[in-house]
């Protein structure tokens, strides 16, 4: 047998095995436990009270990731050489996805260079967002830990994007981007004619033109739902899978058993999900813009 | 008299809620994912040169597609909460 083969062998022999173990000495059977709920894990304390100004830790998340992507940006570009090194490469192709790919791809030129901004820094914000959303910091200020006499929260994964009201602002400001440069163009009336697909005449405008101004708002939900569904259920599926069921019934085999399906959804999440989630909203705010000044 | 039955059936459908919701959604989106790279699989053999341009259009209608399942899955979410 290869050594491959024999690794192999050897880690799933210890993972049935540690199974088995788990299940001998402490039992199979569950325990409801109703000391345990996961919505708290995604409950916001007010730190510092402010009113609807309040700091929690949803707060901190979205100032952190603001800090980041400024100054990573800033930083990057002024060290800019003409033989560029690795990171240098790489924010230059960032750059190209957002311009060329992203903005250029989905609107005419003039619009673009107006909009890359908002488009560019939408992108990174929500990239930046994501990805420290699977970062442990100690932001659980329920369950509070003592390291060498220190109280402090103890650590947790929660991203901002994980509370509806990050994407929902976030849609909101590209709902109105975009029937805004809509109405400039083409005029108050003449937008709503423009949602109308051409050709379209007749009796059957009745069902038609209802349907249309009903799904122009059906992308301010769908932008927020997807952002928001997307990250949610991925923490969701992490504090399950990593403990969170085992936790909940009380079986501690059930937490071994899982614990891979956790690894493997984090990994799933942070390399691809966090991305894509971002990359997606990008694009649709760039097609949805490119479109409402387009002329059928 | 008839107010546990209430409750159960309560209970009941809130879990069939959540059930229907991810199920059903599911379905839907995992036609849709094999049908979209089901068809890059296609297009690539057709022609390798085009692969980059095809594959940033598989990650979008592969995120639009995924977003679908988790409209069913916040509708099955929100019956549950609003039971």
């Amino acid at each position: 047998m290869s050594n491959t083969r024999k690794v192999l062998w050897a880690i799933a022999g210890f993972y049935i095995g540690m199974l088995i173990l788990l299940a001998v000495v402490f039992g199979i059977t569950t325990h409801k436990n109703n000391a345990f709920q996961p919505q708290n894990e995604f409950k916001l304390i007010n730190w510092v009270h402010l009113g609807v100004l309040s700091i929690n830790r949803a707060v901190v998340y979205l100032f952190i990731a603001a800090v980041l992507t400024v100054f990573t940006m800033v930083f990057i570009a002024g060290r800019m050489q003409a033989r560029p090194n690795r990171v240098q490469t790489a924010v230059e192709a960032i750059y190209s996805l957002m311009r060329d790919n992203i903005t250029r791809g989905n609107m005419p030129d003039t619009m673009a260079a107006k909009w890359f901004p908002y488009v560019g820094a939408l992108f990174l914000f929500i990239w930046y967002c994501n990805l420290i959303g699977y970062l442990p910091l100690p932001t659980n200020s329920q369950e509070k830990v003592n390291i060498f006499g220190a109280h402090i929260p103890s650590f947790a994964l929660y991203a901002a994007t994980a509370n509806v009201s990050v994407p929902l602002v976030l849609a909101l400001i590209t709902f109105i981007a975009f029937n805004w440069e809509g109405i400039r163009t083409h005029g108050p009336i003449g937008y709503l004619k423009s949602l109308i697909p051409a050709g379209v005449s007749g009796p059957i405008l009745f069902l038609i033109a209802p349907l249309e101004v009903i799904s122009t708002f059906m992308r301010l939900i769908s932008l927020t739902v997807r952002l928001f569904a997307n990250i949610l259920a991925g923490h969701m599926i992490i504090l399950f899978m990593a403990g969170g069921l085992a936790v909940i019934l009380g079986a501690s085999w059930l937490g071994w058993f899982t614990m891979p399906f956790g690894v493997a959804i984090y990994l799933f999440e942070l390399g691809l999900v966090a991305t894509l989630q971002a990359f997606i909203f990008a694009t649709l705010s760039a097609i949805y813009l490119g479109g409402a000044v387009s002329h059928h | 008299m008839l107010a546990p039955i209430f409750h159960i059936a309560a209970g009941v459908s809130a879990g069939l809620g959540i059930g229907i919701g991810g199920g059903l959604g599911a379905v839907g989106a995992g036609v849709g994912i094999g049908i979209i790279f089901g068809k890059v699989i296609e297009s690539v053999t057709r022609q390798p040169e085009m692969r980059d341009e095809i594959t940033s259009i598989q990650w979008l209608g592969f995120a639009l597609t995924e977003a679908c399942f988790f409209y069913g899955l916040v509708a099955g979410l929100l019956s549950y909460v609003l039971k």
